[in-house]
């Protein structure tokens, strides 16, 4: 028995390096098995994203007859958190404790909170859509009692994924930081592909107890995943909790101005939102856009966030590629927005006489391109960062990321509902409007970014030399 | 190591490392207590029991 087990993981661990992206991330010290084992906390964000994204999205509007503009502010409800992530991150890379535990405890936390939104929200929603006996109850206790489930939910990935990233970027060496990044954003897909596929199958035949069961058995799977993730990662350690004792830090607003000046770095976050805002904007209406439009069932509109998910995949496969062989990331990023010209240049034409084939394209296209922008930015805001503070620097691209994503879901949601309300326009006119100002967003975000390559005609030379500072920080890794 | 006057029997804990873990526990029992006292509540709403 045991055998079988070390030997299956020892193919899968030698299939990996071959088929994975960034899996020569890898050494001795930490195995391949660890790093992935520690991206299961990716898988379960990634779930919590498409639970809210996409299914949710699609049952609230569709199953429920939720108000689509009530579903858009309660969608928006996780992006109050997100500008905090900047905060969280610096937290955890000035974090004391007398364990000299840095990254676990916030992990912990937001796994404590995204579980609770996730035990709150079946029944919060129903409330909402006024089931049974909550007909006659005051409407503002299914509002306040959603947002807070979505909130909670909201809070906690922000806080895992911020913090886990920060923990996965401990574990390896400097130069490899974007590397273990991007193998965790690939986790982030992968756990966004199945989870989307299988919530889909789940919620086939539609009820309001099959609703409770996958929403409270996401928050076990959440919290069992996470713990699985965390276990034997960061040792206990009492010299590092005797230097996080005496250890002197700048405040948060002398830290973020530090990075925020260094130079183009704001020109970056501004490309960063533009770009974002651009492919954000279209999460939330594909699913109803295919729906509506195009007339595709629950369990269709489903598998087209797993489309979505796969093009982003070879988006950050193509990225890694390319990353590697020392091209400029803000070249790439510029690639990544320019792919998503044509993409939403197709998933418009699909409405207008393209058919459902051009649509596919169009969501795979854009997949691509949102894979590839996304990639290549965190890498250059990664290389632009000082050492010591990579979680303020995972933080603030996670911040201006998930804010604009965010604003851009809500924002889609709200367009629609008003040119909806205008006049006796046909059901596809708001969502091509939507897609417009998405086209719009990705012109800005190439216009703004195209004078931070032009004085780099000259790519710089890639691997960057590894300049260990032996000692000084070294992520402790015996695993005991 | 063995006579730090600091250390906590059975663990070996250390005394703020013990009170940490405890924190951890509290603030757990927290957070779960006042989630599941609003899931009763938003349950209680919908289809209400003993009523």
């Amino acid at each position: 028995m045991f055998n079988y087990r070390s030997f299956a993981l020892r193919k899968l661990t030698s299939i990996g390096p071959k088929y994975l992206p960034f899996a020569d991330v890898a050494t001795d010290e930490v195995p391949l098995t660890r790093l992935l084992r520690l991206s299961l906390f990716q898988v379960t964000v990634g779930m919590a994203l498409v639970l809210l994204i996409g299914t949710l999205n699609r049952v609230m509007i569709v199953e429920l007859a939720v108000p689509a503009s009530v579903v858009a502010i309660m969608l928006a409800m996780p992006l109050l958190f997100a500008p905090l992530r900047a905060l969280i991150g610096y937290r955890s890379d000035t974090h004391r404790s007398a364990l000299g535990l840095r990254r676990v405890p916030y992990i912990w936390k937001g796994t404590m909170y995204q579980f609770g939104g996730f035990a709150v929200m079946p029944f919060a929603l129903l409330v909402l859509s006024g089931f049974g006996e909550a007909v006659d109850a005051p409407r503002w206790i299914g509002m306040s009692a959603a947002a807070l489930a979505f909130l909670l939910v909201g809070a906690g990935l922000h806080m895992v994924q911020t913090v886990g990233l920060a923990l996965a970027t401990d574990l390896v060496r400097d130069e490899d930081q974007p590397k273990v990044v991007g193998l965790m954003y690939v986790m982030l897909l992968f756990g966004m592909v199945g989870s989307a596929l299988v919530f889909g199958a789940l919620l086939e035949p539609y009820s309001p107890a099959r609703l409770i069961q996958v929403i409270q058995g996401a928050a076990v799977v959440t919290v069992g995943l996470n713990m699985l993730a965390l276990w034997k990662q960061e040792a206990r350690d009492r010299d590092r909790a005797a230097r996080m004792d005496r250890a002197v830090h700048v405040p948060f607003e002398t830290a973020l101005r530090g990075i925020s000046s260094r130079p183009g770095m704001l020109r970056l976050l501004v490309v960063i939102a533009f770009g974002t805002f651009g492919y954000g904007m279209a999460d939330v209406l594909l699913e109803p856009y295919g729906g509506q439009a195009l007339g595709l069932s629950v369990a269709d509109t489903t598998k087209l966030t797993a489309l979505l998910a796969g093009g982003t995949l070879i988006g950050f496969g193509i990225a890694s590629r390319v990353l590697a062989q020392g091209t400029e990331p803000r070249r790439v990023g510029i690639l990544g927005a320019l792919i998503g010209l044509p993409g939403f240049g197709a998933i418009i034409a699909a409405s207008l006489g393209g058919g459902i084939l051009a649509f596919l394209v169009g969501v795979l296209l854009t997949g691509v391109g949102a894979g590839l922008f996304g990639h290549a930015t965190l890498t250059a805001t990664m290389r632009a960062a000082p050492k010591g503070q990579i979680g303020l620097a995972l933080g603030l691209w996670g911040a201006v990321q998930a804010t604009c994503a965010g604003l851009a879901v809500a924002l889609a949601g709200i367009v629609r509902d008003v040119v909806l309300g205008g006049a006796g326009l046909s059901v596809t006119t708001p969502y091509l409007v939507v897609f417009m100002i998405e086209l719009v967003m990705l012109a800005l975000a190439v216009l703004v970014a195209l004078p931070m390559v032009a004085g780099t005609r000259k790519p710089q030379s890639g691997a960057p030399v590894a300049q260990q500072a032996a000692g000084t920080e070294q992520p402790s890794v015996e695993v005991t | 190591m063995s006579d730090d006057p600091d250390k906590v029997w059975p663990t070996g804990l250390t005394l703020r490392e013990a009170e940490e873990v405890h924190s951890y526990m509290i603030d757990g029992t927290r957070v779960f207590g006042v989630i599941a006292l609003l899931a009763h509540i938003l349950v209680a709403v919908s289809t209400p029991w003993l009523g």
